[in-house]
């Protein structure tokens, strides 16, 4: 069995995810990291995307929202808005979200309103990405 | 008799009074419990990213950011503070709003260059009366609080703390200090200073935390993501006291008026009896006198 590292996810409504974890393949701003035992101890922030990681040589798949991880070589913190298991997520209302948050962007409104709906609409996309791996 | 009448009168409005108390207990009760578990599901979040901010900044002593920047260049006297102060909308819940407006103004008395960004109208308008310079279309409630207003109360501080409008940002909360006590608390948000963070905590790594893809690109994420946070925590913290508060003054006010009642019934009965017996003794004197 590979090394493992202590692997923590944490969502501002309930502690999502403890365990020890030998994987982790992260959504960070400049695109997808992956972190084994024994990595650098590193600092980044999370975009909303869909997170991997593997636990006893099975790979989980789930939702995060926006966020930051703290990376050391024996522990991996991810501290994020939201996060959520595939099956949790409402695929409808993920749709409708989708949809709600292109329109608002093809009516480009004031700036704060643009970034709003942009940051609406990858949320919505990384809800439904997640989803149509697992279905 | 005038004194019957007066005594019941008393007792029934009492009565309303204590229907009224008793109704918001239960109210508050049931949501109490309510905020409470919102309250338990976030503390391990709010927990965790103090936790971790502060693991953050104490591997990286010398970052130089715009969230750190003491603006020391300014006069202290010119800097101007922003308080996020936290009240409930509606008043009866004992002193819960009276301690934190009474902390906020004890917190801005030690500046002149003040704006306010009050949540919740008990504050608003306490601080409107005392005409204190507010902020312009902030208009928010504690009201069940969601990460959606956590977001938007985050940009329009980080707005104003980018231009410049302001330098210094305290937050004036409630915070649940156990279960059962509340405590006014003053937090600063902004300018994060690291002197703060370097806690009791044992250093385990002694090198320090890469950034990637840089420094500033994830500070330019991880501060407003903190505040946001901050912000959520310290909202829903803020609210389940709200709730505990209004719960408490309700059941204590609803024991007194039972109190009073109790008193009252036994004056009523006193003044009833003394006014039977009288009406007995007015009867028996005039039959004695038909005798005679």
């Amino acid at each position: 069995m590979s090394k493992t590292f202590d692997l923590k996810i944490v969502a501002s409504d309930r502690d999502f995810f403890e365990g020890k974890s030998e994987m982790i393949i992260l959504p960070a701003i400049d695109g997808n990291h992956g972190v084994m035992a024994q990595h650098e101890s590193m600092v980044t922030a999370i975009q909303a995307g869909e997170v991997r990681f593997q636990v006893d040589g099975e790979w989980k798949i789930a939702a995060l929202g926006d966020g930051f991880a703290e990376i050391m070589p024996d522990y991996v913190v991810v501290v994020v808005d939201t996060a959520e298991w595939p099956e949790e997520i409402d695929v409808r209302r993920a749709e409708e979200a989708r949809e709600r948050a292109e329109e608002r962007l093809r009516s480009k409104q004031a700036l704060m309103e643009y970034y709003h709906s942009k940051a609406a609409l990858s949320r919505a996309m990384a809800r439904l990405k997640v989803t149509k791996k697992v279905r | 008799m005038a004194n019957m009448r007066e005594i019941r009168i008393r007792m029934k409005s009492i009565q309303d009074t204590m229907k009224i108390t008793n109704a918001m207990y239960l109210i508050s009760s049931s949501k109490l419990k309510k905020a409470r578990k919102v309250l338990d599901d976030t503390m391990p979040y709010f927990v965790t990213l103090q936790k971790t901010i502060h693991d953050i900044l104490l591997h990286s002593p010398d970052i130089s950011h715009a969230y750190f920047d003491k603006r020391e260049l300014k006069p202290k006297e010119n800097k101007k503070k922003a308080y996020i102060v936290i009240t409930a909308d509606k008043g009866l819940a004992g002193g819960y709003n009276h301690n934190v407006i009474k902390l906020a103004e004890q917190e801005m008395a030690k500046s002149k260059h003040n704006i306010l960004f009050a949540v919740g109208q008990v504050g608003r308008q306490y601080f409107q009366r005392k005409k204190e310079e507010m902020a312009n279309d902030f208009f928010y409630t504690n009201y069940n609080p969601t990460r959606y207003r956590a977001r938007c109360i985050t940009e329009t501080i980080i707005d104003g703390f980018n231009k410049g409008e302001i330098d210094e940002v305290y937050m004036v909360y409630t915070k649940m200090v156990t279960p059962m006590k509340a405590e006014a608390e003053v937090i600063q948000l902004l300018p994060l200073s690291q002197g703060e963070f370097v806690s009791m905590e044992k250093e385990e790594y002694k090198h320090f935390a890469e950034y990637s893809p840089s420094p500033q690109v994830v500070m330019n994420h991880l501060v407003p993501n903190y505040i946001k946070g901050f912000i959520y925590g310290a909202m829903v913290e803020a609210f389940s006291a709200e709730q505990h508060a209004r719960m408490t003054a309700m059941q204590s006010a609803t024991d007194s008026a039972k109190d009073m009642i109790r008193q009252l019934s036994l004056l009523y009965n006193r003044a009833r009896q003394a006014a039977i017996t009288q009406e007995i003794n007015e009867v028996v004197s005039g039959a004695g006198s038909e005798d005679r």
